[in-house]
């Protein structure tokens, strides 16, 4: 006797013993929830995975006790699988109904009931569990079995997931015209996994049918053989039961480690800040350990409710949060029509989004029992906000300038002073941005035992781009309720101008999972990135690392960083953050370059229609606003991000427009 | 992993004549291409066992502003890739021991591999990547692997025990220990830390560490040597050269500031 008959001699025992009257077990059928179509969810994918709890097998032994497989088949989903499978066998699997009925109640993906499916009762007790797929072994069963079982499964409004192993039963698995037909490379008589069964079947499946390679697939290198011969699912138990993060496990296998999960938005790191080839750690090994009490500081605070609290406090007591949102009509003739939703970030205290994080990460350096903060700063706006909470929180403040930008943002550097911060002008290099990170980091390593650096975007070493992220991703949160809120619906594209990319990770992040939402970054193209002088880093710059990250920079031949080049001090960077790199890369999120001239033309215009004065960073954004919007029409909604006000730059905007003061 | 370079044959000797070896920095193109030539062989007739090439590069943030101001004048001199090779084969023709010290874009830029077999092409024992975190370093692991070069990286005072385990495993040739939490540049006094680093240093790995930053004299040669395989000294012999009115007489003081070093490793035991 062979396996597969000992294990169905099995189940036919169990299974008479646990049955209840026909009628009731029908009744119970036709009664369940609707069904869960699996094929659209399935074909939406290059690669669709039914993920499987199951516990053990005839093969392995135990591979896990799984105490809560509802639980575990939630981070199946969470994880961008597009099909849950239960074991219900026994005695070899461990698997049972139960598990099926507690899995029925956690996720909203199509379930299949893994069993031997021998009798029609099963098929009955299948849907009343509330399965939506069934599988079909075709060496278990005789031909008429196969016809009947399959019009049974229809019947039922089921799918039937068709297992086959041989060319033999291949043919006999296509006269009953399936939808999905599995390959299961392991031979069930004899246990052996033989990869040779894909090479060789795989091909034969009709293009139209859901192509599923099942059993032997462990690692990625699995997935991608499958894939060459024509698989389009994948059907995965012991390489993610086994692994410690399922979720990681399956975008290992998948080639996606990096990839969104597109329900929260939240980007799969591995622990070392990488998105995709960016980001990450290259710093002096001194900084090592204060990078690493700052990430535990920031994770051990985000699960902690007390620091969430005072935070919260801070913004609606302090910083005036939330920021309300405003519908720009005039300005909106301007660009094509369309309707221009603004996210006031220009009203919070300190006149822009900066402070967001700098209160966030004021209260990690209090947490961490820091006494002194650094920071660097351009515009001024990231100084300002940084003294302006270390005032609040009675910390020592450092902010390291371009002696360049100390000229052109004086009233800032006043601002600072006034505050109790300490404006340290820095003459190295070009004697801007760039050289003051340069300075902070210096400071930084020398200090580290009392000091924390508070950089002000989502560039630098991991934890920064995150941690930085996550405290400005409220912006994006409260302007997508808003913005429902007001039209009833998502916005068609959502923009904002990037220096380092803060403003724009903020207002980004919540829509990330919004696949049709675009999402546009308008970066400093200066004179015009045809011309070299300009600060458009992923428009014009190539893969590189600098500060601490890797991601797209401004270099020459020699790796070395080219000064850049931008009216705005605040966008005049020649980085920026390795999140947008990666989002550009995937093709979530496009890039555009908007020149000063094109910058100050909207900003002009803003203040002539709307009565709003914005910073030159956030003109970039309005720019872009008015080309997308004249591109889309006026069925389209924008949301843009009006990052900061433009108080501090009164100055450059009278040089400009040649008014005398 | 296993190498043979003129570095690893240095240590070998050093440590059979009971003594630390001095390694001296240099950044390429500094104070001129040719006058950067000539520091070279000043150094390797004044007693120095190897010389450290420097790759200026625009962002050193590891730099005080002894070196951020040689950087400077030796990018402004249109020092590249090219002219960092040319400085390290003239080096090794000197018959010393040299590696290239540079940040890590320019290698990324250049291609890893490539870089590491151009510096085995030019003669050269190995790099120091002081921006480099043993996290990021699989595809330098291999290329180093591939063309038999030391990867030195470089511990400091910070760095936990289970890390200093993990990053020395990497080293090759020798582990750079930073003598103090800063930037390079010179200091009145070696930091306490240096000896205590170097003695946890001893207890997870027996190869050779040099200690750099802060070493700027005879004294504190002797000093370091008592404990350290070698001693690095580099910003002093930069100000040295900034310091002097002319070519020739930087040269000779940085003759005198060479020889005087070179008596500081050999009498420490
Ligand atoms: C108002 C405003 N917007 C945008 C920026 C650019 O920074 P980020 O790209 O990090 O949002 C700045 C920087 O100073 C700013 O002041």
């Amino acid at each position: 006797m062979s396996v597969l008959d000992e294990i169905i001699a099995g189940v036919k025992e169990d299974l008479a013993e646990r049955k209840i009257p026909r009628s009731e077990i029908e009744a119970a059928a036709y009664g369940a929830a609707p069904v869960i179509d699996c094929l659209p969810i399935m074909r939406a994918q290059e690669m669709a995975v039914i993920a499987e709890v199951k516990r053990s097998s005839p093969s392995k032994g135990v591979l896990a006790s799984i105490a809560d497989p509802a639980a575990l088949a939630e981070q199946y989903q969470e994880a961008g699988a597009s099909a849950i499978s239960v074991l219900t066998e026994r005695r070899r699997f461990s698997g049972s109904l139960a598990d099926l009925d507690a899995v029925r109640k956690r996720v909203t993906l199509p379930i299949l009931r893994k069993d031997f499916m021998v009798d029609e009762y099963q098929f009955f007790e299948a849907r009343a569990h509330g399965a939506d797929l069934v599988l079909l072994i075709v060496a278990g069963l005789s031909d008429s079995q196969l016809h009947e079982f399959a019009a049974l499964t229809n019947e039922l409004g089921m799918r039937a997931l068709v297992e086959v192993h041989t060319h033999q039963e291949l043919e006999r698995a296509l006269e009953i015209k399936p939808e999905l037909v599995g390959i299961n490379s392991r031979n069930l008589k004899t246990l052996e996994v033989d990869p040779k069964a894909f090479a060789e079947l795989l091909p034969e499946l009709p293009a139209e049918l859901i192509r599923v390679a099942e059993s032997g697939i462990s690692q990625r290198s699995d997935v991608e053989f499958a894939q060459k011969y024509g698989a389009n699912a994948i059907l995965v138990g012991e390489a993610l039961v086994k692994a410690g993060d399922p979720n990681l496990a399956m975008r290992d296998l998948l080639g996606q480690r990096w990839a969104y999960s597109m329900l929260d938005s939240k980007l799969v790191i591995d622990g070392l800040g990488h998105f995709g080839p960016y980001g990450g750690r290259f710093v002096p090994e001194a900084l090592i350990g204060a990078l690493e009490e700052l990430e535990a500081a920031h994770s051990s605070a985000l699960e902690d409710p007390i620091f969430q609290a005072e935070l919260a406090e801070l913004h609606r007591t302090y910083s005036g949060r939330p920021s309300i949102i405003t519908e720009a009509k005039r300005f909106a003739e301007h660009a094509g029509g369309a309707r221009i939703i603004l996210k006031r970030e220009d009203l919070n205290h300190t006149g822009s989004h900066k402070i967001n994080n700098v209160l966030g990460q004021a209260l990690l350096t209090k947490r961490m029992g820091k006494s002194r903060i650094i920071a660097e700063t351009g515009a001024g706006q990231h100084g300002v906000a940084s003294a302006t909470a270390a005032a609040l929180m009675g910390l020592e403040c450092v902010v390291y300038m371009g002696e360049e930008d100390t000229k052109r943002q004086s009233l800032n550097v006043a601002r600072m002073k006034l505050l109790g911060a300490q404006v340290v002008p820095v003459t190295s290099g070009s004697r801007t941005l760039k050289d003051a990170i340069n300075e902070a980091m210096r400071d930084w390593v020398t200090n580290v035992e009392n000091t924390h650096y508070l950089l002000g975007t989502v560039a630098g070493p991991h934890p920064f781009p995150t941690m930085v992220r996550d405290f400005h991703k409220i912006i994006g949160e409260e302007a997508r309720a808003q913005v429902i809120e007001l039209t009833g619906k998502l916005p068609d594209a959502v923009l904002a101008c990037v220096g380092g990319g803060s403003n724009a990770i903020g207002i980004f992040h919540d829509f990330i999972k919004d696949t049709d939402v675009r999402l546009i970054g308008l970066e400093a193209g200066g004179d015009g990135v045809e011309t070299g002088r300009h600060a458009a880093t992923i428009s014009g710059g190539t893969r590189g690392v600098l500060h601490g990250t890797r991601s797209y920079v401004l270099q020459d031949e020699n790796g070395q960083t080219i000064e850049s080049h931008s009216i705005s001090a605040g966008l005049d960077y020649p980085g920026v953050g390795p999140e947008h790199a990666y989002l550009h890369d995937i093709g979530r999120a496009e890039y555009r370059a908007i020149t000063d001239a094109q910058a100050m033309a909207a900003f002009a215009l803003l203040c002539k229609t709307e009565g709003i004065i914005p910073a030159i960073e956030t003109a970039h954004a309005l720019a872009g606003a008015l080309q997308v919007g004249n591109e889309l029409g006026p069925d389209a909604t924008l949301l843009i991000n009006l990052s900061g006000r433009g108080d501090k730059d009164v100055q450059t905007a009278a040089d400009y427009f040649g008014i005398p003061l | 992993m296993s190498t043979n370079t003129a570095l690893d044959q240095l240590f070998v000797k050093t440590r059979a004549e009971n003594r630390a070896a001095l390694i001296a920095y240099i950044p390429a193109g500094f104070p001129s291409q040719a006058g950067c030539h000539k520091v070279i062989e000043t150094l390797a007739k004044a007693g120095v066992d190897a010389i450290e090439i420097g790759y200026p590069y625009s962002d050193p943030v590891m730099d005080g502003p002894t070196i951020q101001a040689a950087a400077t004048q030796a990018l402004e001199n249109g020092t590249g890739v090219t002219e960092v090779f040319a400085a390290l084969k003239h080096a090794t023709d000197q018959g010393v021991a040299a590696v290239v010290m540079t940040y890590w874009n320019p290698i990324e830029k250049y291609g890893v591999a490539k870089f590491a077999q151009a510096i085995a092409d030019n003669g050269g024992s190995g790099v120091i990547t002081p921006d480099l975190t043993i996290e990021e370093s699989d595809e330098w692991r291999t290329a180093v692997d591939t063309s038999s070069i030391n990867p030195i990286y470089v511990v400091a005072p910070s760095t936990k025990p289970e890390r200093l385990v993990k990053v020395t495993d990497q080293c090759g040739g020798f582990i750079y220990a930073a003598s103090l939490m800063g930037v390079t540049g010179t200091r009145s006094g070696i930091s306490s830390g240096a000896g205590e680093l170097v003695a946890r240093l001893r207890k997870v790995s027996n190869k050779p560490i040099s200690v750099g930053l802060g070493v700027s004299n005879r004294e504190q040669a002797k000093e370091v040597a008592a404990f350290a395989d070698g001693v690095i000294v580099g910003s002093a012999f930069i100000k040295a050269i900034q310091d002097a009115p002319d070519e020739a007489s930087g040269l000779a003081a940085v003759s005198h500031l060479a020889t005087e070093l070179a008596k500081g490793v050999r009498e420490a035991r």
